[in-house]
C-alpha cells in the first residue's frame, strides 16, 4: 500500500440476503484527487460508499480509511447520501439540515456554538444557498436540495468527501456550480469520491476511476481505465454472467460465504 | 345543569378524583402526542396499532403469573410484549421478503389473538380479581384509580423530558438515518430508545383509551400539527397541546353525560382538533390553499382583461368600450364588470361612461403579460420544435405563472429577442 493511499477496500463482499451487492472488491484510492465510481444500475456503487461509511456492514473483507478503522478517523470523512433516499417533506429548514453537519463535533446534546454557526453560514455560502437558509426544505428544487446536502457535508470540515450521485436530477446550473465547487475543494487538498452515472462527463470530472459491476472491473487513473475494453466489461453483456449467478444464489438460497 | 355549573363542579375540590383523572388523561395524551410525532415523521403510523394490540398478551400473562391486579405488573408485562412485537416486525423485515404492511398486519393479529385467548382463559379461571381486565380492550379512563393516575403521569412526564433531551438524536434518525450512521452515531441504540419510549407510552395509554383507540392518540395530534408548522419543535409542542387539551375535554364531556365513554370522547375531541388544523393551517391548510387558488384566479382575470384592453389600444382604437371587450374579445359581461371594477380600484384603468382607459400603471402591467406570453412562445418554438399554431394556447396559461426571475432567465437564454414566432414585437 503506497504512502498516499486514502481508502483501501480489501476483499470486500456485501450481501443483501443472499444476493451479492459487492463481490470480492479490492482496490486502493489515492488522496487529493477527484475519484469517480461508475457502473450500471444495481452494480453496487452506493453500497460501496455505504460500506466505507459503515452504514452497511460487509459480509466479509474490510475497508480502511487513512490506513485505519473508520471510527478513529470518522471526523475527517464527510458523507453525502443520495438525495432521493430522503423525504424532503420533513419539517426542517435549510439551516436545520446544514447544522446536522456540526453534530459530529458537538455530539447529540451540546448546543451549537457561535463558531459552529459561522461554519454553517460559510458552508451555505460556498454552496450558494445562504439566501435560502430559512427556506423550508420541502420548497426546494432538486438542485437546491443537492446543494443543501453539499453544504452539510462541507460544514463537517472533513478532508475526504464521499458523495452518492450528487449530479442525479439536478439542473445544468447546479451541475456547473457543483463542478466548480469540487475543483475548489480539490485545490484545497480534499479528496472527493463521487458515485456518478453519466459517461459523457466522466473524463472531464475525474482524475481516477473505479469501474464496478458487483465485482471490480477496473480501478486506476482515468486515462488508463476509461477505455473501450473496460467500459464494455462494465456496461456491456459480458458480465451478465455475474447477474445470472447472483439470481441463482438468491433463488436457490446458496451461500457464497460460509461462516 | 348548565354548562357553567358543569365546569365549576368539574373543577371543584369535592370532585378531586375527577380533576385528577382529567389531568392524568391529559398528561397521557400529551405524552402520546409528543412521542407519536416521531412515529408519524418516520412514517410508521401503523406501528402504533401493532404495539397497542400487542400489549394485550403481556397484560394477561402478568395477571396469570401474579394473580393480582397491580398496574405496575401490568405495565411491565405490556412493555415487554410490546417490545417483542416491535423486534419481531424489524427482524422479519430484514430476514424475509414479506412486504412491511403484511408484516405489521400479521404481527398485530397474532399478538391480539393470543391476548384475547389468554384474557378469556383468565376470565374463566374463577379468580375474582380478574373482573375489569377486559377494560384493556376499550379503556377505562373514568374509573382510573388515584394510584394509576399518579404512576401514569409520572412515567408520561419522564417520557416527555427524555424526548426534550434527545430531540436532536430523534430528529436526525427520523430525517436521514444513513447520514446519522455516517456521522458515527449509534443509530440502533437511538432507535431502540425511541421504540422503548413509544412502547411505554402505548402501554400506559392503553389503560386509558383501550387497545383499539390507542394508535389514534399517537398519530392524530402529529398529523394535525404538521399542517400548522414547518418546525419540528413547534410540531412537538402543538401535538402535546392537542393531546393534553383532548384528554381533559374528553374526560369532561364523558363526565357530563351519563354512561358516556371516556376514551372514544378523547379521540373524537382529538380528531376535531386535527380536522380544524387540516382546514385552517396557515400555509398547508385546506382553506389557505383554496385562498391561493382564488388569488391566482383573480390574477389571471385581471391580467387577461388588461392584456386585451392593451391589444385593442395597440390596434389603433382610441376609445375602448366595455361593449367592445365583450364583443371582440368574448369576455363574459358579468365577470368583466367585476374585474374592471377591481382594476379601477388598483389604478390600472379608469372607467368613464362605458369607456375603459388604461393608466400608465395598467400599460406597464399589460406589456409585462404580453412580453411573458411572447417570450414563452419563442422558448417553446426554439426548444420544443412546436409549430407556430401550437404555441398560443400554452402561452395563455404560462404568461401568468412566469416570475420576474424566470423572465430574466428567459430573456438571457433567448438573447433578448425582438419579435415572437408570429412576428409580433416583444414589448420590453
Amino acid at each position: 500500500m503506497s504512502a498516499n493511499t486514502i481508502i483501501e477496500a480489501h476483499n470486500l463482499t456485501v450481501l443483501y440476503g443472499r444476493k451479492p451487492a459487492l463481490w470480492n472488491v479490492d482496490f486502493t484510492l489515492p488522496e487529493k484527487e477527484v475519484i469517480g465510481i461508475m457502473g450500471p444500475n444495481g452494480s453496487g456503487k452506493s453500497t460501496l460508499l455505504k460500506s466505507i461509511m459503515g452504514v452497511v456492514q460487509p459480509t466479509s473483507g474490510f475497508t480502511k480509511v487513512y490506513d485505519q478503522e473508520l471510527d478513529t478517523v470518522r471526523d475527517r470523512v464527510s458523507y453525502v447520501p443520495q438525495r432521493q433516499d430522503i423525504d424532503w417533506d420533513f419539517p426542517a429548514s435549510v439551516w436545520d439540515v446544514v447544522s446536522m453537519g456540526r453534530f459530529q463535533k458537538r455530539g447529540l446534546f451540546k448546543k451549537l456554538t457561535t463558531e459552529d454557526k459561522d461554519i454553517i453560514s460559510e458552508s451555505l455560502e460556498k454552496a450558494n444557498m445562504l439566501g435560502f437558509a430559512k427556506r423550508q426544505i420541502s420548497q426546494l428544487s432538486g438542485g437546491q436540495q443537492q446543494r443543501v446536502f453539499l453544504a452539510r457535508a462541507i460544514a463537517q470540515q472533513g478532508d475526504l468527501f464521499l458523495m452518492d450521485e450528487p449530479f442525479a436530477g439536478v439542473d445544468i446550473a447546479t451541475e456547473e456550480m457543483i463542478v466548480s465547487l469540487l475543483k475548489e475543494m480539490k485545490d484545497e487538498g480534499k479528496t472527493l469520491v463521487i458515485v456518478h452515472h453519466d459517461l459523457h462527463t466522466a473524463q472531464s470530472y475525474f482524475d481516477h476511476l473505479v469501474l464496478l459491476n458487483t465485482r471490480l472491473v477496473a480501478c486506476g487513473p482515468t486515462k488508463d481505465v476509461f477505455t473501450d475494453k473496460f467500459l464494455t466489461d462494465t456496461y456491456g453483456g459480458k458480465l451478465t454472467t455475474i447477474a445470472k449467478i447472483s439470481q441463482e444464489l438468491e433463488n436457490k438460497e446458496f451461500p457464497i460465504r460460509h461462516k | 345543569m348548565n354548562v357553567w355549573e358543569h365546569i365549576t363542579t368539574f373543577f371543584s375540590v369535592e370532585n378531586y378524583t375527577l380533576f385528577v383523572v382529567s389531568i392524568g388523561s391529559g398528561i397521557l395524551c400529551l405524552a402520546a402526542g409528543v412521542v407519536g410525532t416521531f412515529t408519524y415523521l418516520r412514517k410508521r403510523a401503523l406501528i402504533g396499532d401493532v404495539i397497542s394490540h400487542s400489549v394485550l398478551p403481556g397484560v394477561a400473562i402478568a395477571f396469570i403469573l401474579t394473580g393480582v391486579k397491580n398496574p405496575v405488573y401490568f405495565l411491565l408485562g405490556a412493555i415487554i410484549s410490546g417490545l417483542i412485537s416491535i423486534w419481531i416486525v424489524d427482524y422479519v423485515q430484514t430476514k424475509s421478503k414479506l412486504k412491511p404492511d403484511s408484516i405489521l398486519a400479521l404481527t398485530l393479529s397474532v399478538f391480539f389473538g393470543i391476548g384475547v385467548v389468554l384474557l378469556t382463559k383468565v376470565q374463566h379461571s374463577g379468580n375474582a380479581a380478574q373482573s375489569g381486565l377486559d377494560s384493556f380492550l376499550f379503556g377505562k379512563a373514568a374509573s382510573m384509580s388515584m394510584l394509576d393516575v399518579q404512576l401514569f403521569s409520572a412515567i408520561a412526564i419522564i417520557n416527555v423530558i427524555c424526548i426534550a433531551l434527545f430531540l436532536r438524536s430523534f430528529s436526525i434518525i427520523s430525517f436521514d438515518e444513513n447520514y446519522a450512521k455516517g456521522l458515527g452515531f449509534n443509530v440502533r441504540l437511538i432507535k431502540g430508545f425511541l421504540a422503548l419510549l413509544t412502547v411505554v407510552t402505548v402501554a400506559i395509554g392503553v389503560q386509558a383509551v383501550g387497545v383499539v383507540l390507542m394508535a389514534a392518540l399517537l398519530i392524530t395530534p402529529a398529523s394535525g400539527a404538521r399542517f400548522l408548522t414547518n418546525s419540528i419543535r413547534r410540531m412537538l409542542i402543538y401535538s402535546g397541546i392537542f393531546g393534553f387539551a383532548s384528554g381533559i375535554i374528553g374526560v369532561f364531556i364523558s363526565y357530563s353525560g351519563t354512561g358516556m365513554p371516556t376514551g372514544p370522547w378523547i379521540v373524537i375531541v382529538l380528531s376535531a382538533f386535527t380536522l380544524s388544523a387540516i382546514l385552517l393551517g396557515k400555509q398547508r391548510g385546506v382553506f389557505a390553499r383554496m385562498k391561493v387558488r382564488q388569488n391566482n384566479h383573480v390574477k389571471i382575470n385581471n391580467e387577461n382583461v388588461l392584456k386585451d384592453i392593451y391589444k385593442l389600444a395597440d390596434k389603433g382604437l382610441k376609445t375602448i368600450t366595455t361593449k367592445e371587450l365583450i364583443d371582440k374579445e368574448k369576455h363574459q359581461p358579468k365577470k368583466l364588470k367585476s374585474t374592471l371594477a377591481r382594476l379601477e380600484k388598483l389604478d390600472y384603468v379608469d372607467l368613464v361612461r362605458g369607456m375603459v382607459i388604461l393608466s400608465d400603471k395598467g400599460r406597464i402591467a399589460a406589456r409585462e403579460v404580453i412580453r411573458k406570453h411572447r417570450l414563452w412562445e419563442i422558448y417553446l418554438s426554439k426548444y420544443f420544435q412546436l409549430d407556430a399554431d401550437h404555441l398560443h394556447d400554452d402561452a395563455e396559461g404560462i404568461e401568468h405563472i412566469i416570475t420576474p426571475e424566470i423572465e430574466k432567465y428567459l430573456i438571457k437564454l433567448l438573447e433578448r429577442p425582438e419579435t415572437d414566432p408570429h412576428q409580433s414585437e416583444i414589448p420590453y
